[in-house]
């Protein structure tokens, strides 16, 4: 390759466009911890495992509020918001072959399941919240309740019931939504980076990754400060990073058959692949896999797990790292040339559409959307007849 | 209770009936389309000339990279600043003395199994019947997915339109009878152009006494336009590394970088 350069010089060419930007590997992010909250508030409603009983109900709210936010970075990096309509009018030709007209159903299906799903677990205790309120709360409330009030054994198995079924509908669903997105990019065969039919499991287990690490850093966070408990579940604190270690076990599996193949027994595409990765081979070494795997890994499966504020470390430093992997697969594999020699940059402009404002502003909705998540559903009261539960159980 | 429970549910079972008929009504069965209602109207422009197929050939023994063809496109189709449709990339090959330049006309393909075609989600790019891919710049919703699925980077976001564009064959200049504009500025008649389902056509004559290839062969995409002495070096350019960018950052330094693209507003807009 190198040789070639020896020979070739290019005088004149043209930069090449790189349609997406910032917004896309945010996306993932977001759609990928998500499926990681919903699949871990299944574990307590759907497997029956008791021990995650207790955080099933705030997982699965923060299901929730990553996935209504989520679809807020793919209209912004829209160059025609407007004419979003046309999406569900037309071109239903293309549906067989176009991963992201699969998205756009899974988008909507997902948090309305979501919603449903809460609104069955949470609704016995809107009901007493609406009869301890009054005036404009009460009414509030009781929307919740969907007008059914009945607190007797028989209608609150009826809710269990109907959690189980939406929780097992919405495994499948969770995993599409998210494994949809890997599909986005393992279907452009122009790609070399991104063409590889691993490319969906790629991304489920680094979102399961993600996802874990948010909810190691949120949980402990909403029971110290904002439950009446006042405490902070250091055996769940443990328990999840153990979680976490197993589903970065997962994360360098999907990795290691990834690169190993294509990287060595690919064919032309290799070349370009193992160029870019010797020109980022120190960073990504050093900071997506050391620094954001292999440690949380070790915290993890160590008695290291016992000691929060280093869980805390970990599940910051994997939720950073997943998002620094997305942002390298998106935008790195828009890097590689394809008809222009050498790779081209990107550098996501400050203020505008798709812009680093419009990411930190996603944020900002994401965390409002937590505030008012929080403050409606009776997720503290629930936490806790958990906590007694497994108490009087003991 | 029970009463109310019904009448309340009764009423949103209602509500619910009727926005949706509503919704129907005012959108109108036509609103829902496999394609686009361009395509169904049976517009002209969206259908193309039924049973034509049309093709380039660029014969690059005649190439001499004067760029004529990049700049009538740009005014032709109104493509805008530092934005192209087609363009000549221009190589300099070979060590001292022994040099020579090399040249190669890009453009879209045309291909008869395109990339970029499947993945749209609104159906706003298609292949008309005489193989002209096309892009309806009024559908488009600007998503990019053709954008990354184009193994030739031919597609870009056109900035005044704020859609995917790329070269159209000149489908305007074509259904009236003339030429691409590139084609018929072609000062060395390196571009040919026409239909491959005429035997008496330049291009079939073209196509079948000389041999000819394809860019990127192994992406199946059967593209449809063929070149006439390609020099596989000059393929090999699109898999060289040497980063141009790099240099430019190195000299610029990373903070203008970003001042120059804060400067553009938007990078790809």
């Amino acid at each position: 390759m190198d040789n070639m350069q020896h020979f070739l010089t290019l005088i004149s060419s043209i930069t090449i466009e790189k349609p997406w930007g910032i917004d896309i590997p945010n996306y993932f992010w977001f759609t990928g911890s998500s499926a990681a909250a919903f699949i871990i508030s299944s574990f307590a409603h759907v497997f029956g495992w008791k021990k995650y009983k207790p955080i099933a109900g705030v997982s699965l709210l923060m299901a929730f509020v990553l996935l209504v936010a989520a679809p807020l970075n793919l209209i912004d990096d829209l160059r025609q918001p407007g004419r979003i309509l046309n999406f569900f009018l037309y071109g239903w030709e293309d549906f067989p072959t176009s991963p992201m007209k699969w998205g756009v159903l899974l988008l909507m299906a997902y948090p309305i399941l979501i919603f449903f799903e809460a609104q069955a677990l949470y609704r016995t205790y809107f009901v007493k919240k609406a009869q301890n309120s009054r005036g404009l709360a009460r009414v509030f409330n009781m929307l919740f309740t969907f007008g059914n009030t009945d607190l007797s054994e028989a209608a609150m198995e009826k809710d269990h019931k109907k959690g189980y079924i939406l929780g097992a509908i919405g495994i499948p669903l969770a995993l599409a939504v998210h494994g949809y997105t890997g599909y986005i990019l393992g279907a452009v065969h122009a790609n070399v980076m991104w063409h590889t039919p691993l490319m969906p499991l790629i991304f489920l287990a680094s979102a399961m990754v993600s996802g874990t690490g948010l909810l190691v850093i949120l949980i402990p966070l909403f029971q110290r400060f904002l439950s009446e408990r006042k405490k902070v579940d250091r055996d769940m604190v443990a328990t999840l990073a153990k979680l976490l270690s197993w589903f970065i076990v997962a994360d360098l599996v999907m990795r290691f058959l990834w690169l190993t193949f294509s990287l060595t027994f690919a064919d032309g595409e290799k070349y370009a692949l193992y160029q870019y990765f010797s020109l980022h081979f120190e960073d990504t070494l050093w900071i997506d896999y050391v620094l954001c795997l292999f440690v949380p890994l070790i915290i993890g499966f160590t008695k290291l797990r016992n000691i929060p504020s280093v869980v805390y470390f970990g599940g910051i430093v994997t939720a950073i790292g997943v998002w620094l992997f997305r942002w390298n697969t998106v935008i790195g594999g828009q890097e590689i040339p394809r008809t222009t020699p050498g790779f081209s940059h990107y550098t996501p402009p400050m203020y505008g559409q798709d812009s680093v404002m419009a990411v930190l502003s996603n944020w900002g909705i994401l965390f409002a959307l937590i505030c008012a998540v929080l403050l409606i559903f009776p997720w503290d009261e629930e936490m806790q007849d958990c906590y007694e539960g497994v108490e009087n159980a003991k | 209770m029970d009463n109310q429970d019904n009448s309340r549910r009764s009423f949103l079972k209602k509500g619910f009936a009727s926005t949706a008929f509503a919704m129907l009504a005012t959108t109108g069965a036509e609103a829902f389309s496999l394609q686009i209602p361009g395509r169904d109207k049976k517009d002209p422009k969206h259908i193309g000339q039924v049973g034509k197929h049309f093709v380039m050939v660029l014969d690059l023994r005649k190439c001499i990279g004067c760029q004529a063809c990049t700049s009538v496109c740009k005014v032709e189709n109104e493509v805008p600043h530092d934005q192209y449709r087609t363009f000549v990339t221009e190589t300099e090959m070979g060590e001292f003395p022994d040099v020579r330049k090399g040249f190669l006309p890009q453009l879209c393909n045309h291909c008869d199994d395109p990339a970029c075609v499947p993945v749209c989600p609104t159906g706003a790019t298609f292949k008309r019947e005489d193989g002209i891919v096309v892009v309806d710049n009024e559908v488009c919703w600007g998503c990019g997915y053709c954008i990354s699925a184009c193994p030739y980077d031919k597609r870009y976001f056109n900035k005044r339109t704020k859609t995917a564009d790329k070269c159209n064959f000149c489908a305007q200049r074509v259904d009236k009878g003339l030429m691409p504009a590139c084609v018929e500025t072609c000062i060395g008649g390196a571009r040919v152009f026409g239909d491959v389902n005429d035997k008496n056509s330049e291009v079939y004559k073209l196509i079948h006494s000389f041999s000819t290839s394809v860019l990127k062969e192994a992406q199946g995409t059967h593209p449809q336009t063929f070149y006439i002495s390609l020099d596989s070096r000059i393929e090999e350019l699109f898999s060289t590394t040497q980063s141009l960018d790099d240099i430019v950052k190195a000299e610029e330094g990373f903070k203008s970088e970003w001042e120059k693209t804060r400067a553009e507003a938007h990078n790809h807009g």
